[in-house]
């Protein structure tokens, strides 16, 4: 009976979403804010990248949250996981195929981590997703050489620092400009690698971050594999 | 460089980010670090309350005019909430100075300051999707607050949570989406002006979408199942925590899009009614409870329903009226929660049956018990007994007798449980074991200041109406919202 009324509610529910989707013009051209960045992108931001534009610089600030969120969530991880012994991973050794090939694959991804969050501005994807590529190569490690260690003072250090550098390239705008997180510096000849004011440092402090915080993650969820 | 509520922000994430460096050489700068902090916070608060009087302060961030990049919206409202949190924050930081909190010290300390500063982001953003990043800041930190003791009921509680805590932000998220795709802004004021183009069938659907949302985190009936398990497992302070701040910035948010964007007056019955619902169920239910903390936690359920019954009523003196629950039960409710941290500390067990005679053994303690216990009922020479007097008369102007019945009857209810719990303090035979340990200094400065707060306002209740007055306006006046919102 329980099951029966949820299936009904939810089919209410469902076809009342759907309904008001349905009513939602999608792909064509209307009057928002959206159009307004996609026309003032490269003038206002330097950034020839659009999405980037509005990731780091118009909604900068939704990031600087987005950076927290995860943060908190490898803190509170952390937290919970917490074990005063330092653990140690007990996965199986892998094959050699599998141990030459992460060896030789490990510099190769996370260069092309590093790059995807240095050409931020310039070419798809940015600070969280060559954190995230970052972690992969880690990852690999991890689940190739059981004796593969991170130093985990290391990874506090770098997580740390580089969240100071995006709140301190915040005061910047505050200090020298008019408001928080204002560029402060010259926009640059747009699609040069040194351009777009602020977005490249605080892309580069978020992909050392986001690398930081994931690669710590997986650390403590692999070590409590039993 | 001059104070600006950017600083609610900022400040407290750069201190978590130092915290783990810090904490590599000194444990105890780090348990001085947020105390330092919410202080300086308070200061910056008080001193910038005089100018929002004038005019509210919007402050843009990233320095693109609204509606293209985001803005901080920090009236009157937002001004005296904002102080609140943070001066209750202090407080609560310094009863969880001495209070024995289990390691990684530098972990609760960062997940204690952002949960403050994700709070306080909610009641200051102008912009509808800046509040979700901040909701997340604040749940996620108060998920991981909650199994902080890494027991098996603080996971239970904390999965709960966090179950339904993430609906609340899923629900929320569509709402978001679907208010872009209907009016192409995300700036609180800019959707008002648009929200009348809005065709109703969306605009309903958004509503409801809205409400569930908040209703989660706010503890509306009947989405508030995660709220006793949360406040009796989490680490004592933070039950002061989720009580006085948390709670608080979620109904803020409600009110304020209850008022700015849905301000027709079946959004304001809908309240209403929900109020008295979830305020009946939750005082019925609190009689029931065995343990001290649930007990707490289903009365603060109650108290939100009040303060909902009195934004539902939605006058001018109504909306004063809830604003000041709010405040006394920030206070009252925190040096409640603290108090009972040391109770079941020192009685060893969360059961209400095993704090008898603690009167005699710990007086301090057991009197800001029984204090906050007297104030939160409503009696007369302290704090709440204004607000609810407010509510009572508020609500009789606007004509709804059936919810002054209501509301009298939870009261003694209330009352019931709560002298029940004092008089076994009070009246019982001494069983406890323990005379040793005694409440730390740090512990009884902190319940004494909430408490002289709570008779300070007993005797002079204009001490605290002259800031909620403006606060109301800036929360019922929806056209000053949209001028200054868009900084016209």
């Amino acid at each position: 009976m329980r099951k029966v009324t949820a299936i009904f509610v939810l089919a209410i529910f469902g076809f009342y979403m759907l309904s008001v989707f349905l009513t939602i013009p999608f792909g064509e051209k209307r009057d928002n804010v959206g159009q307004h960045y996609l026309a003032n992108t490269v003038k206002e931001t330097g950034a020839v990248n659009t999405v980037t534009s509005i990731v780091v610089s118009y909604r900068g600030f939704d990031t600087l949250g987005e950076v927290t969120v995860l943060f908190l969530a490898a803190t509170g991880l952390g937290a919970i996981l917490f074990d005063k012994k330092g653990k140690k991973r007990r996965l199986q050794h892998a094959s050699l195929i599998v141990r030459v090939g992460a060896h030789l694959l490990y510099p190769l991804i996370v260069l092309l981590g590093a790059y995807v969050f240095v050409h931020g501005h310039l070419t798809p994807g940015g600070g969280f997703q060559g954190g995230a590529i970052i972690a992969t190569g880690v990852l690999l490690m991890f689940m190739s050489y059981r004796s593969f260690e991170t130093s985990h003072k290391a990874l506090i250090y770098i997580e740390s620092l580089a969240g100071i550098v995006f709140v301190l390239a915040g005061f910047s705008g505050l200090i020298w400009g008019q408001s928080f997180l204002q560029n402060v510096l010259p926009l640059g000849e747009p699609g040069r690698l040194l351009s777009a004011g602020i977005i490249p440092i605080i892309y580069i402090a978020v992909g050392f971050k986001v690398g930081a915080e994931l690669t710590g993650l997986l650390d403590n969820l692999l070590k409590t594999i039993k | 460089m001059n104070f600006s509520p950017v600083h609610f922000i900022a400040v407290p994430l750069l201190a978590a980010f130092l915290i783990p460096i810090i904490g590599r050489f000194s444990k105890e700068v780090v348990k001085l670090i947020p105390g330092a902090v919410l202080l300086y916070l308070s200061y910056v608060a008080i001193s910038l309350y005089p100018h929002t009087l004038q005019k509210p302060i919007v402050e843009i961030i990233a320095g693109f005019k609204p509606p293209f990049g985001i803005t901080l919206y920090y009236g009157p409202l937002a001004a005296f909430l904002v102080t609140m949190i943070m001066i209750v924050g202090f407080v609560i930081w310094l009863y969880s100075y001495k209070f024995i909190i289990r390691e990684p010290l530098e972990k609760y300390y960062m997940l204690f300051l952002l949960v403050i500063a994700g709070a306080a982001g909610i009641m200051i953003t102008g912009d509808i999707f800046n509040m979700f990043v901040f909701l997340e800041i604040t749940s996620i930190a108060a998920y991981s607050l909650t199994a902080f003791l890494r027991d098996k009921d603080g996971a239970e509680a904390a999965f709960k949570y966090l179950l339904i805590g993430s609906f609340s932000s899923t629900f929320y998220l569509i709402a978001v989406m679907l208010i872009y795709a209907n009016t192409g802004t995300l700036n609180i004021a800019d959707i008002a002006t648009k929200m009348q183009s809005v065709p109703n069938q969306p605009k309903i659907f958004i509503m409801i979408l809205f409400m569930v949302g908040f209703g989660i985190e706010s503890e509306l009936f009947p989405l508030n199942g995660w709220a006793p398990d949360a406040y009796s497992q989490a680490p004592s302070p933070i039950g002061g925590v989720f009580g006085g701040i948390v709670v608080k910035a979620s109904t803020y948010a409600m009110m304020r899009f209850a008022f700015v964007l849905f301000d027709f007056r079946s959004t304001f019955e809908f309240i209403l009614v929900m109020g008295v619902i979830t305020m009946v169920i939750a005082e019925m239910s609190a009689m029931r409870q065995q343990q001290i903390k649930r007990m707490l936690a289903f009365s603060s359920i109650g108290q939100m329903g009040l303060v909902m019954i009195a934004f539902g009523v939605g006058t001018d003196a109504s909306v004063q009226a809830a604003l000041f629950q709010i405040f006394n039960h920030a206070i009252i409710k925190t040096l409640l929660f603290l108090a009972a941290g040391y109770l079941v500390f020192h009685s060893g067990s969360k059961k209400i049956s095993a704090l008898d005679g603690l009167g005699h053994n710990k007086p301090i303690t057991s009197f800001f018990f029984a204090l906050g216990a007297l104030a939160i009922i409503g009696l007369p020479p302290f704090a709440g007994f204004w607000s609810k007097l407010y509510i009572l008369t508020s609500t009789a102007k606007g004509g709804f007798l059936t919810v002054i019945v209501l509301i009298l009857i939870s009261g003694i209810i209330e009352a019931v449980y709560y002298l029940r719990v004092v008089s076994r303090l009070y009246f019982k035979k001494d069983v406890s074991k323990d005379s040793v340990r005694r409440t730390p200094l740090s512990g009884i400065v902190a319940m004494g200041v909430l408490a002289i707060v709570i008779i300070l306002i007993g005797f002079y209740p204009h001490l605290i109406l002259e800031y909620i007055q403006p606060a109301a306006h800036d929360l019922i006046d929806k056209a000053s919202y949209i001028k200054f919102g868009l900084l016209n």
